[in-house]
């Protein structure tokens, strides 16, 4: 079907959305919240744009990721009304996570110089755009959702508890795009939702490679050998690298 | 030039560690900041003996198996195994499933990173003086 972008017609597919029809057509439009692999949400709402269509009596303001696209669809990505709305959101993203390098660059290209917000005091730099959630559910683990209403709403575990399902992979802490997942790692453990896990440890040299948690998942759920999880980087390419000096004679 | 993409050959025996290649690499993929984040290492296995390693764009390849989301593909014109970022759920597998650790996870970004070839014009393979890298 044919959409119109910016004023360029595009071909879209069916159950596209306008985000994904725009992409292919090489139209940019911000977003921070969305990934081709998991499910739209439409939770940073940085990426709104202006839809409209001759049957209709007037445009309206949409998410591109969630919005599916149809016959004649008018979209027009960058008028002052969507411009001042994605500013505005990103204004409240980066109050609530001012130290967040990726917002920071969203903010220098979008012309905004710092938040016109206060973060309250007790808050933390979570902007609530699932991606660590999605990410987990996407793994098949589900330790983490969303909890509590409004100004309460947070990412936690069942109840705040401890976290059954969780396999101590670290996805959630290296997606957050505002970086507010608190992880740590020693040589022995990682520590993440309040549950330690033990590292399983290079055969070679000792350094921690998987947790043991996340090494049984990878076993149960991907079409590998059991005894590819057992070692770091380093040591596997330096036995390869001997393996092909012998060769080379 | 046989049918089907081009490989990049690694021959040790020419190589002298010179390290023009990993310099050559962090310039195109690192901004030239970080030799340690190079997708190209040469390791000395003995004096005078050095064998320099890159991603092999296995056949069947383990990276492609441990990634769920699809974010790992092979693009067919280059025959590289490619990330699409936005697919990348930074789960990190692929690092630790790679039997040959050419996998590099950016705890930073998240993302893992790899060579893809430069798209078709590999610059290791461009820079190195002694003839030890080709892409053919």
């Amino acid at each position: 079907m044919k959409i119109t972008i910016d004023g360029k017609k595009v071909e879209a597919k069916r159950w596209d959305t306008v985000l994904t029809a725009a992409r292919r057509a090489g139209i940019a439009i911000p977003s921070l919240c969305q990934l081709d692999s998991l499910e739209n949400v439409g939770a940073c709402r940085l990426c709104m744009v202006e839809v409209n269509h001759p049957h209709w009596r007037g445009a309206k303001l949409v998410t591109a990721c969630e919005y599916p696209v149809e016959s004649g669809l008018e979209v027009i990505t960058t008028s002052e009304e969507v411009l001042r709305l994605r500013r505005a959101n990103l204004d409240l993203l980066l109050a609530r996570a001012p130290e967040s390098r990726r917002l920071q660059q969203m903010s220098a290209e979008m012309g905004l110089e710092q938040s016109g917000y206060v973060r309250p005091d007790k808050g933390t730099a979570c902007i609530l755009c699932m991606l660590c959630t999605r990410v987990c559910e996407k793994l098949g683990c589900n330790a983490i959702a969303p909890a509590g209403r409004g100004l309460d709403k947070r990412i936690d575990t069942p109840f705040g508890g401890y976290p059954d399902t969780c396999i101590g992979c670290g996805a959630c802490a290296a997606i957050c795009p505002v970086d507010c997942i608190e992880m740590t790692d020693t040589a022995k453990t990682r520590t993440i939702w309040g549950r330690t896990f033990e590292f399983v440890k290079c055969a070679e040299c000792g350094t921690p490679v998987i947790t043991v948690e996340y090494r049984d998942y990878a076993i149960a759920h991907r079409s590998l050998p059991a005894d590819y999880y057992n070692e770091c980087s380093d040591c596997k390419r330096r036995k390869l690298a001997v393996k092909f000096a012998k060769v080379g004679g | 030039m046989g049918d089907g993409p081009r490989t990049l050959v690694i021959i040790p025996d020419k190589c002298v560690g010179c390290g023009t290649c990993k310099l050559a690499c962090s310039m195109v993929k690192a901004s030239g900041d970080a030799m340690r984040r190079t997708r190209i290492h040469i390791h000395n296995i003995s004096r005078e003996r050095y064998v320099q390693m890159t991603c092999l764009q296995c056949v069947d390849a383990a990276c492609i198996k441990a990634c769920d989301t699809g974010a790992l593909m092979r693009n067919e014109a280059t025959g590289a195994v490619e990330l699409q970022e936005n697919r990348c759920i930074s789960c990190g597998l692929c690092e630790v499933a790679c039997p040959f650790g050419h996998m590099h996870f950016n705890r930073a970004t998240g993302k893992p990173e790899k060579c893809d070839l430069c798209s078709g014009d590999p610059a290791c393979a461009k820079f190195c003086p002694h003839g030890a890298l080709l892409y053919r």
